[in-house]
């Protein structure tokens, strides 16, 4: 069985049954999960920022890094499996965005990636079905390419599903 | 269920860890006073050669892809920088507390020493890109060692994560803190606090690891300092890299802004260059607490 990880600012796909598409502790970062029911794809990108704009050159290097760079390289990577380009068909889910507890406005990093996601992704005229984001913990997140199931885990909590 | 340590049990675990070396104790000593010049570094990593065969290791590693190897320790200090040298020093006596997993918090080995690493570029860009009266590099050292304390009380806290999370869930702690005291009746800035007076660390150093989580209790001529550590640790756990089960468990104090303007803007600079700068130190001293050869 393969695992494709994905660290901070990746993306990537598999439509390999057997495989599982994986990122570790997701704090404010959000996964961005699409599955494609049509060619059984599975997508993810771990994003860490809203926007781009603050370093270009960072955002040449790895568009998974923000929002607005990492969902159209996301679908881009997806044609190659046959996928749609602009996500039609796909299911969206969303997960991470945390916060520490007592947060500020400027420290809601997770809030406001969660949000240039979702209006990017309206853009496409998509949205999540399903999504499990902020709080206070970090969450490890795996996709069985298989059966599409999304499953999230933190430490001293019962594995639950998405 | 954890075992309680009391005073006693915590001076007995305290005497079963390394000591720092005289070198890295005057280093951090040194490095800590203001006024003092990198050629004291140099000279003091000079008296210290097993310090100095190490650093002009690093130096030469493929890690900074170096074209001429550099082979006067002068120069290898000025390229590295002073929290390089810091870094190296801490880790030579220390690595082995930094790189012990952390069954207590359910956390793998080297993930101690990776929180503490990007606290410590987090804590220093906080310093430079607000413009803070701190220095840097003291910033850089502080947040290197802020939760040496966890290596210290780890083994004690095996099996309480579940209980941890529940104290704070149904907010019977206040934080994670409060719970490893419920559970343990030592918490982690305890004792690292202890820790840093068996290694006569020097005052600063003391109060950011005792008041990291609570840096309105720091003594006001340390306070800046503690405030840049305690953004930095957050900004650790926001970027993926806690220590397991305690991650973002914590409370943000609020009165930050008392001392440190931080737009959304510069925060998500910092972030980023946390990322960067975490990719190349990492790499650079990835063989820290391995037994030199
Ligand atoms: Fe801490
Ligand atoms: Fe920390």
């Amino acid at each position: 069985m393969g695992q494709v990880i994905l660290g901070v600012g990746d993306y990537g796909a598999s439509k390999t049954p057997g495989d599982e598409v994986k990122t570790f502790a997701l704090g404010s970062c959000v996964s961005v999960i699409l599955l494609d029911p049509k060619t059984r794809t599975v997508g993810m990108a771990h994003i860490a920022l809203p926007d781009s704009s603050i370093n270009k050159v960072k955002a040449a290097e790895k568009p998974g890094y923000f929002a607005d760079t990492a969902i159209p390289a996301l679908l881009h990577e997806m044609t190659k499996f046959g996928c749609h380009k602009k996500g039609k068909g796909m299911v969206v889910k969303l997960c991470g965005g945390a916060n520490v507890m007592d947060t500020n406005d400027t420290f809601q990093i997770g809030k406001r990636n969660a949000l240039a996601i979702k209006k990017i992704l309206w853009a496409y005229g998509m949205g999540a079905v399903a999504e499990d984001l902020g709080k206070n913990f970090s969450r490890t997140v795996s996709i069985s390419v298989e059966s599409g199931q999304v499953m999230l885990s933190s430490p001293g909590r019962p594995n639950w599903q998405l | 269920m954890g075992t309680k340590i009391c005073k006693e049990n915590l001076q007995q675990i305290i005497k079963s860890v390394p000591m720092l070396s005289a070198s890295a104790s005057r280093l951090l000593q040194l490095t800590s006073n203001s006024d003092h010049q990198l050629l004291d570094v140099v000279n003091l990593v000079k008296t210290d050669a097993n310090l100095t065969a190490r650093v002009l290791k690093i130096v030469n590693s493929a890690a900074f892809g170096l074209i001429n190897e550099i082979t006067s320790i002068d120069r290898a200090i000025s390229y590295l920088g002073e929290r390089i040298v810091i870094s190296i020093a801490i880790g030579d006596c220390a690595g082995k507390l930094f790189e012990k997993e952390l069954s207590g918090y359910e956390a793998a080995g080297g993930d101690l020493w990776k929180h503490d690493l990007r606290t410590a570029i987090a804590a220093r860009e906080i310093v430079v890109q607000t413009e803070l009266e701190v220095s840097p590099d003291l910033a850089f050292t502080a947040g290197l060692l802020h939760d040496i304390g966890k290596s210290l009380i780890s083994d004690y806290l095996q099996g309480t994560v579940p209980e941890a999370i529940e104290l704070i869930s149904s907010q019977d702690s206040l934080d994670y803190l409060e719970a490893e005291e419920k559970i343990i009746g030592v918490d982690h800035t305890l004792a690292g606090f202890e820790l840093a007076q068996a290694w006569q660390l020097p005052e600063e150093l003391a109060e950011v690891i005792l008041y990291h989580h609570q840096p309105g209790n720091a003594s006001e001529e340390f306070r800046l300092l503690v405030y840049a550590v305690h953004l930095g640790d957050n900004i650790a756990m926001l970027g993926g890299f806690g220590t397991g089960s305690d991650s973002m468990q914590y409370r943000l104090d609020p009165k930050y802004t008392d001392y440190i303007t931080l737009s959304p803007k510069t925060l998500a600079n910092v972030m980023l260059t946390v990322d960067m700068e975490f990719e190349k130190l990492e790499e650079s001293l990835n063989n820290l607490g391995r037994e030199t050869t």
